[in-house]
């Protein structure tokens, strides 16, 4: 995906719970708390006190949960569904 | 035959993409005596997680089949990064490849509905031993639809009708599927986690908007639409 419908893909999730693949592997499960066109903020399922996930800048205090550079994802969809 | 809808679930790769999810998958197969000589055919399989399930836990014989390439593709990468004997085919369930008689056990996660219904049913009896099972999950129309709610739901998802219970039982009466026991589900339309995903590099973006459109269907018509499981013998 690239990164204009990368962006539109986060604003139309904005709010809802959302399962986030990155190029390395690592996968985040939260809900999208803002998007700009550079950062996807979670809140994630699970505080895990303050550090360690704590890398950009601490979430829990902006109340934003922590972002993730659009640049490193590689797909993203809603983290549960119902489907026929 | 092309359907977005199954385009949708084919190109994000999910897994356990039918009504109640793997976990309903597990508990209905807990309740199967399924033993190590049976010969099982997973119609629809999508990506391969019942199939990868019932070879791994019960050490059974499993042909797994779907009619989408890209989903055919998927179960192939499962079965051989994990290592279980599945035999997977690109086989379109109007017209198996298969001669009568092959199979102790036919299941069907919401696949049925996506097809034409009474040449499938008839397939699917045809390669069923005379012992064998059918269990399938499908669509079921709860309440009465109106047609405009019937053509929304076939032109979104690809397909001909929405029967409700009774003309389920009576399209596998007519089959010659004369057993048929309805097991018991929750009724509501649960979310399940899509956590067993495998999407494709590229997603076309209309994929996302019939997601739209799919969860905005459920939303106004989730009351008069859920689905069942049945378990048919002859």
């Amino acid at each position: 995906m690239n990164r204009s419908d990368l962006y539109n893909q986060c604003c139309r999730f904005n709010g809802q719970r959302v399962r986030i693949t990155c190029h390395d592997g690592r996968v985040h499960v939260g809900e999208i708390t803002r998007v700009n066109r550079n950062m996807v903020w979670i809140r994630p399922d699970e505080n895990l006190g303050g550090y360690g996930l704590g890398f950009f800048g601490g979430y829990g205090e902006s109340g934003f949960g922590f972002g993730i550079a659009l640049g490193a994802i590689a797909g993203i969809a809603l983290a549960s569904a119902f489907f026929w | 035959m092309t359907n977005t809808y199954l385009d949708l679930l084919a190109y994000f790769g999910i897994g356990g993409a039918h009504p109640g999810g793997f976990n309903l998958t597990k508990a209905i197969l807990e309740n199967e005596n399924i033993q190590p000589n049976e010969s099982v055919l997973d119609v629809g399989c999508g990506t391969g997680q019942t199939a990868a399930f019932l070879a791994e836990k019960y050490n059974c014989q499993v042909t797994a089949i779907d009619n989408h390439p890209i989903m055919v593709q998927k179960a192939r990468q499962r079965f051989k990064k994990i290592k279980v004997p599945v035999m997977v085919l690109e086989e379109d369930v109007h017209n198996l490849d298969f001669v009568d008689s092959s199979f102790d056990l036919v299941i069907a996660e919401s696949v049925i509905v996506f097809t034409d219904i009474s040449r499938t049913l008839k397939e699917l009896s045809r390669v069923l031993k005379s012992d064998g099972s059918l269990i399938m999950i499908e669509m079921t129309a709860e309440h009465y639809l109106s047609e405009e709610q019937q053509k929304l739901a076939c032109s979104l998802y690809g397909i001909k009708e929405v029967l409700n219970t009774e003309e389920w039982i009576l399209q596998l009466h007519q089959t010659g599927l004369t057993q048929v026991e309805i097991i018991n589900t929750p009724p509501e339309l649960i979310k399940s986690e899509i956590n067993d995903i495998n999407p494709s590099i590229q997603i076309n973006m209309d994929l996302f908007d019939i997601w739209d459109k799919h969860n905005e269907f459920l939303l106004h018509n989730g009351d008069f639409i859920s689905y069942r499981v049945f378990k048919c013998r002859k």
